[in-house]
């Protein structure tokens, strides 16, 4: 049930990280004693990520060894 | 529509083919530098090389939009994934930026795409609210303790028995997390002790900035015993820390020995374990024994106590474990009580 903050989460500091521009991918690692469950998290990152700069972006999830649980890269669409 | 870059230009109105529709159409050429306007008010300049000519019954000198094939070096870089439902081949013209041809079953505008590293630890900002609260407890000498377990293992009525037997000899604050209802809160003023409800809707677990609203509500003294009954839930309340000296884990012989085993986070994350309702273990099937034996294999640094909040059996261990931890908070705080047993004013 917590996915749903975390994923919000995400969203938030992904877009506020993106500054107005369109996110395209983002990476994140989930540890596997995070207590996170990734599927749980792709399955809402749709819908919680409607409506705003993150709208449409894939979303990977690397796992990992250990409490982990951290965006690594965002991939935006970059204006010149 | 370029399909290059994205941009709209009306001289370029009606191209994009590049799938090479042209190819073989057009013979002759020019070189041409043009610049393309995206409609986000972007730039872009390209040289084009213009093989063209008009074949395929087209009357010469026909003024007219058309459609070319441009194998063109620009100035933009195209680094950008393939996951735009198109392919391109790069055509090894030696050229500085790499010409290229998109092959596109639906003109996709492609922007520049840059992956940016962010690095951002997703608890980072309940971390360092629990920092905050940890330190005000600490600086406070106050001992601040986290009870998980699952709903209906015993939690209020273990504090409500808790508070009745240490008051008042000991001020204790309780903080009470739940989906809804302000009844644990109801038990616990009515023990005799200060609660604030913390309604959670409908969250899982506690957050630290709740613990911090909870404990401005509160105002506990210094020296005191801050107990945080958090939601019923073995999963979720082990990963956000709330600035707590320690979790305590609560497990009824009603529920199964192997609990540690099937929820071994929140055991991990507990320093102390009250096997609750002991009174009742003649009339269920639990193994005690295996119990611990359970929970010390995923945390071999456990403190296991068996007790019955009901009938107060075990209950001494229990108050002996919290003067110990209050005594390191003191100690935490170097609050050395003077000979009178009052803490120096300077803390109040």
């Amino acid at each position: 049930m917590h996915e749903l903050g975390i994923t919000r989460n995400i969203v938030a500091i992904v877009g506020e990280a993106a500054a107005g521009r369109r996110v395209v991918r983002i990476t994140l690692e989930i540890g596997t004693q995070a207590g996170i469950a990734a599927d749980a998290i792709a399955f809402c990152f749709d819908v919680v990520a409607r409506g705003t700069a993150v709208e449409g972006a894939v979303l990977d999830i690397v796992p990992r060894a250990g409490l982990e649980l951290s965006i690594k890269t965002m991939e935006i669409e970059e204006a010149r | 529509m370029c399909g290059t870059c994205g941009c709209q230009n009306t001289t370029m109105a009606g191209t994009l083919d590049h799938d090479g529709g042209h190819d073989g159409g057009h013979d002759g050429g020019h070189d041409a530098e043009h610049e393309h306007v995206g409609a986000d008010g972007r730039r872009f300049t390209h040289v084009h090389h213009h093989p063209h000519g008009h074949a395929r019954g087209r009357a010469e000198g026909d003024d007219h939009p058309h459609d070319h094939p441009h194998d063109h070096p620009h100035d933009h870089p195209h680094d950008h994934p393939h996951d735009a439902g198109h392919t391109h081949d790069h055509l090894a013209t030696g050229d500085l930026h790499g010409a290229h041809r998109h092959v596109a079953p639906a003109l996709t505008p492609v922007a520049n795409r840059i992956t940016l590293s962010l690095e951002a630890r997703l608890l980072a900002k309940n971390d360092a609210l629990a920092v905050r609260n940890r330190a005000w407890f600490s600086g406070r000498a106050i001992l601040a303790l986290n009870f998980v377990s699952s709903p209906g293992s015993g939690k209020t009525s273990l504090l409500v028995r808790t508070i009745r037997d240490l008051r008042p000899a000991r001020a204790i604050y309780v903080i009470e997390g739940d989906q809804e209802t302000s009844r644990d809160a109801d038990r616990i003023r009515e023990a005799g002790a200060p609660a604030v409800q913390l309604n959670t809707g409908t969250g899982c677990h506690l957050e630290a900035d709740m613990i911090a609203r909870g404990v401005d509500e509160l105002r506990p003294a210094v020296g005191g015993l801050v107990l945080i009954e958090n939601v019923g839930n073995l999963v979720c309340p082990a990963m956000f820390d709330l600035g707590e000296r320690a979790k305590v884990a609560i497990l009824s012989v009603t529920e199964g020995e192997d609990k540690p085993l099937k929820y071994p986070h929140m055991f991990r994350a507990a320093e102390l374990v009250l096997l609750n309702k002991i009174d009742l273990l003649p009339y269920v099937e639990f193994d005690v024994a295996a119990a611990i034996a359970n929970a010390k294999q995923v945390n071999p640094a456990l403190t296991v106590l068996c007790v019955s909040a009901r009938t107060g059996e075990g209950l001494p261990a229990w108050y002996t474990w919290i003067d110990e931890q209050a005594h390191r908070a003191r100690a935490g705080a170097r609050l050395v009580p003077v000979s009178t047993g009052q803490y120096p004013p300077q803390w109040f």
